[in-house]
């Protein structure tokens, strides 16, 4: 039962490692490039669900890119979320999370996050500030790291940069009021795992 | 249907072995509201975050008498980190040996109030057969009116050592430390 589904996932992952070494990336004067390795990259959601307990999610499908540059101190992030790819465990919950009351996915499919200023503390990011843009309505997001490191990747072989990032938003902000406050309040937690391959 | 049973049977032995509860009342986990996600550190760099769930099991309650009993099955082959390989590979029999040990259990009868707040459960965590104690520690309980019945729950926390377990691959580069966040919701029966 298992060996074909482990042949197939060793298949998957070696088709996943070639596709992100395979893209090059323009290494400018400003430093490196670096492509997001999507199996390293979620943005996690919490909500408080009627006061009680969190709700969790994460968007499972994404793409973007790096340029970063330790010695100048600068950076420049752009990544792309899947919205129909939002994922709870609760199928119903998701659906709604799709539809008009939430994100809207029909008539905004993406949501965009561009950061273009890093803040460092030494050699390490501890803020990138930037623009997210949700169901149409952009709004000035800043996302604060808890953890930053990069290491010499032994499977890719090439230098991955990464770290753990949290933000909160107020999803009023982007036109999302049902529930507000009973069921769920404005508030909205973002955990972002994120890790890219030098190219 | 075969935690079911074991829940089943484990539940009434707990009380017999000595806890006469005043008023308990019991909750039945609300499968919409009742997940374990779980957080472990990859390269020392970032966290990689999954899910289990839902998961399956009754709580009984007696806030007066500061008491409790809790029954929890968890599939192992729930197993949800967002990305089919990963999950595929952390089934198998040197992670979470989904084959072997289908389900993961969780049976606690010591809970700690602080006043009328809950404020942790002690009892003993099974995962690839392999029992240990384990303490969750409550981050928020409350209980609430949803409808016509009384929904009690919170967001609970713990940690433990996969190596404990036997899931082993990956040491050190993904580490040993595993951060559980539990999701509950019980609902009145």
């Amino acid at each position: 039962m298992t060996a074909p589904r482990h042949r197939a996932g060793r298949a998957a992952r070696i088709g996943i490692v070639a596709a992100l070494v395979g893209i090059t990336g323009s290494a400018g004067a400003q430093g490196a490039t670096y492509t997001i390795d999507p199996t390293h990259t979620f943005v996690n959601f919490e909500i408080l669900h009627f006061g009680t307990s969190y709700n969790r999610g994460r968007w499972d499908r994404k793409q973007g890119s790096v340029q970063f540059d330790r010695a100048a101190r600068s950076g420049r992030v752009e990544v792309t979320i899947e919205m129909d790819s939002i994922n709870t465990g609760v199928p119903p919950f998701d659906r709604h999370l799709k539809g008009k009351d939430f994100f809207d996915v029909a008539q905004h499919p993406q949501a965009r996050f561009v950061g273009e200023r890093f803040v460092f503390a030494g050699d390490k990011v501890t803020e990138v500030q930037g623009e997210l843009t949700l169901r149409g309505k952009t709004v000035p997001l800043t996302l604060t790291a808890r953890l930053f490191n990069c290491y010499q990747n032994p499977l890719f072989k090439r230098e991955v940069c990464g770290g753990d990032f949290e933000a909160t938003l107020r999803r009023s902000d982007f036109g999302m009021t049902y529930g507000l406050p009973a069921i769920a309040p404005d508030e909205v937690r973002l955990l972002i795992q994120v890790e890219a391959i030098r190219q | 249907m075969k935690a079911l049973r074991w829940l089943a049977a484990a539940l009434p032995l707990l009380t017999a072995a000595g806890l006469a509860l005043a008023e308990p009342v019991r909750y039945r986990l609300d499968p919409e509201h009742s997940f374990v996600h779980f957080e472990v550190l990859h390269f020392g760099t970032s966290t990689i975050r999954g899910r289990f769930g839902p998961v399956q099991g009754t709580v009984l309650l007696d806030r007066a008498a500061a008491r409790g009993e809790v029954g929890l099955a968890i599939d192992t082959a729930s197993i949800d980190t967002g990305l089919k390989v990963f999950d595929a590979r952390l089934r198998e029999a040197d992670l979470l040996a989904s084959t072997a040990h289908p389900q993961a259990y969780f049976v606690a009868t010591r809970f700690r109030f602080d006043g009328e707040r809950l404020a942790a459960v002690r009892g003993e965590f099974t995962l690839r057969g392999v029992s240990q104690p384990l303490e969750l520690q409550a981050r928020r309980f409350g209980c609430r009116q949803g409808g016509a019945r009384e929904v009690c729950g919170g967001d609970f926390e713990a940690e433990v050592q996969r190596s404990a377990f036997g899931a082993t691959f990956g040491l050190p580069f993904v580490a040993d430390r595993v951060r559980l966040i539990v999701q509950v919701e019980g609902i009145r029966e």
